[in-house]
């Protein structure tokens, strides 16, 4: 309970589940209509890659703390 | 737009989110002190972030995007003059006063400064904008939801409103700012990627430069007169309406945002609140101006990017943004883009549901109905103050519904209050001959003469109630001029009443006045504390923008 005080966990995780349902709405459903089929994937990754930093940069305090 | 399961799960795990915050938070929540101001506990990076996003509701996000197409780059002056300097002013000269005072809202500050009258007459004011322009996000929000999504508007009302009661309630100011971090995150990722692709569709900047007509292109060429520029404003009522008066006016007197950067856990701390948060607010142009820019370009190179009319048959220009994540956004990443929509409005609406807690049981409750109560008795005041502020804004919201122009009602009140009341600030705060009954009696008046210009005068069919002595070339314009009459109107009377009245004795002003205060030596030596170094940094960029986009 503690952890989800940490505002950067929070973000952190909203961005991993919201990431992780862009990327797999792309692996089951593929390329989407219109002019950037992949525009689902790269959003996603990038939502992944900045919901890893703000977790990593929570657990960083804590392991200074 | 037609928005798949994907879609919806996005936006339940946003709202799942945000109430699972207000419940996190629910068990620090221990005190009155703890609901309406977190403390003083809250860190340096989210008072800056919920300092910016206090302000990214409805109108920012919606508003900026229509704004963009309609005026162009000119829009970017709300952000490089109409913000920067007046927030970088906050930090360094007034914040000393408000953090110094240990006054816990606006209001407070003024019965401090000046008397238990100028500060009634502020927090009523306030009071009344804050649930006003809460109900009219509200309503906004609905009605977005409706146009664009076919949602019932009562459920949305209801929903959205539910939403936002629910983690204010629980987690008070303290849920609010935290949801506010959450929601800049979210509107930024969520809306960057169509500025992304909609930059590569039109080709880039370059695409943009061929495309779009070149009197849009620009920050101050054809600002010497108000018929040279889409703006309709003259470099004049640009300078001292906007980037002076409307500037100041709102970024360093409204509670909604400076209460943001009163909850830091130090002086230093809450100086660097307001200056580090217009590093982004300098940059977020390219978020929430840009897809207006890049909707001209679209139609000049495309077909089916027309915007819609509203009910008077004019152009729809708050349509930008929707248009254009139902014509470039695919499923999924449509959720993330309406989601961020969503975020906006309840942003704004939970900021001033929280400012108007604050100032409602602090300067209203606390001073005038019941003083000396217990922390647990205002902690009460304060949650029922949260349901009324909620139930006042579902009302205004229909009210809304009813009068088509009631959110340029509400714009123009603002420029009516926020004006004069930044004179009076600055008179108050840097002349220790300002007296009390001066400063009241200028606010009455400068009010008044906001109120007077307004009937006397008219733009695009609006004011004049009382004449029509002068037609000014836009609403934007009108709004410019206004603020700088009743700002000067203010000051004259407050300066000449006060030179007639008796002051306040010196030794009461010690930590109010600047000349009276001593001053703080700055004994940081990284520059990156120090809020001056910071202050010229953002300055100095926001100049070579400037010249760059000139």
């Amino acid at each position: 309970m503690n952890k989800l005080l940490d505002l950067r966990f929070v973000i952190g995780l909203f961005f991993l589940a919201t990431g992780s349902l862009l990327v797999g709405h792309y692996v089951i459903v593929g390329k989407s209509q219109g002019d950037y089929p992949t525009i689902n994937l790269w959003s996603g990754m990038g939502f992944l890659l900045f919901g890893v930093f703000m977790v990593l940069l929570s657990l960083r305090k804590e392991e200074e703390g | 737009m037609k928005l798949q399961l994907i879609d919806y799960l996005v936006i339940a795990i946003y709202f799942l989110f945000v109430i699972t915050i207000g419940y996190v938070l629910k068990k620090k929540i221990k005190t009155g002190n703890d609901f309406l101001m977190s403390n003083k506990s809250i860190p340096l990076w989210i008072t800056s972030l919920a300092f910016i996003s206090a302000n990214l509701g409805a109108q920012e996000v919606l508003g900026m995007a229509a704004n963009g197409a309609k005026y162009g780059l000119y829009t970017v002056h709300f952000y490089w003059l109409g913000a920067a300097l007046a927030m970088i002013f906050l930090g360094i000269y007034m914040m000393p006063f408000y953090y110094g005072s240990k006054a816990r809202s606006v209001p407070e500050y003024l019965a401090l400064r000046f008397d238990e009258k100028t500060r009634g007459f502020n927090a009523i004011t306030f009071a009344i904008m804050t649930v006003f322009s809460s109900g009219v996000s509200l309503y906004a929000l609905a009605m977005l939801l409706n146009i664009v999504l076919g949602w019932d508007f009562n459920v949305s009302i209801f929903l959205a409103a539910g939403i936002v009661f629910v983690y204010t309630f629980l987690g008070g100011l303290t849920s609010a700012v935290y949801n506010e971090v959450l929601q800049f995150f979210l509107i930024v990722l969520g809306i960057a990627p169509l500025v992304f692709i909609g930059l590569d569709k039109v080709g880039g900047w370059e695409g943009i430069v061929k495309s779009v007509e070149d009197s849009k292109l620009h920050l101050w060429k054809g600002m010497s007169s108000a018929a040279t520029n889409p703006m309709g404003v003259d470099a004049f009522s640009l300078v001292f309406g906007l980037g002076f008066v409307l500037a100041f006016g709102y970024w360093c007197t409204d509670f909604l945002v400076v209460q943001r950067a009163m909850i830091s856990r130090n002086l230093n701390e809450a100086q660097r609140t307001p200056i580090i948060a217009s590093v982004p607010k300098v940059l977020m142009p390219a978020i929430v101006i840009m897809p207006g820019i890049i909707l001209l370009a679209l139609q000049s190179q495309f077909t089916g990017y027309e915007l819609p009319t509203n009910a008077n048959g004019q152009t729809d220009y708050n349509m930008v943004l929707p248009l254009l994540l139902n014509k470039l956004y695919p499923n999924g990443i449509l959720g993330i883009g309406i989601t961020a929509l969503i975020a906006s409005f309840m942003s704004g609406m939970a900021g001033n549901v929280t400012a108007f807690n604050t100032v409602f049981t602090f300067d209203i409750y606390q001073s005038y109905i019941k003083k000396n109560a217990s922390e647990k008795h205002y902690l009460y005041v304060g949650k029922a103050t949260t349901v009324v502020g909620i139930l006042i804004s579902i009302a205004t919201a229909y009210i809304a519904k009813s009068f088509n122009s009631i959110m340029d009602l509400l714009q123009l009140v603002f420029s009516f209050i926020n004006a004069p009341l930044f004179a009076t600030f600055f008179l108050g705060m840097f002349w220790k001959r300002t007296t009390a009954n001066g400063a009241f009696w200028g606010l009455v008046s400068g009010t008044a003469a906001a109120a007077l210009t307004h009937g006397l005068t008219t733009a695009e069919g609006k004011g004049g109630w009382i004449a029509n002595l002068h037609d000014f070339y836009s609403g934007t314009s009108h709004a410019f001029n206004i603020a700088w009459i009743s700002f000067v109107v203010c000051l004259i009377s407050t300066a000449l009443i006060s030179l007639v009245t008796k002051p306040k004795d010196k030794e009461s002003l010690v930590g109010l006045v600047y000349s009276l205060t001593p001053k703080q030596k700055d004994t940081s030596k990284v520059w990156y504390k120090n809020p001056l170094v910071l202050g010229c940094i953002v300055l100095v960029t926001t100049l070579i923008l400037n010249i760059i986009f000139y």
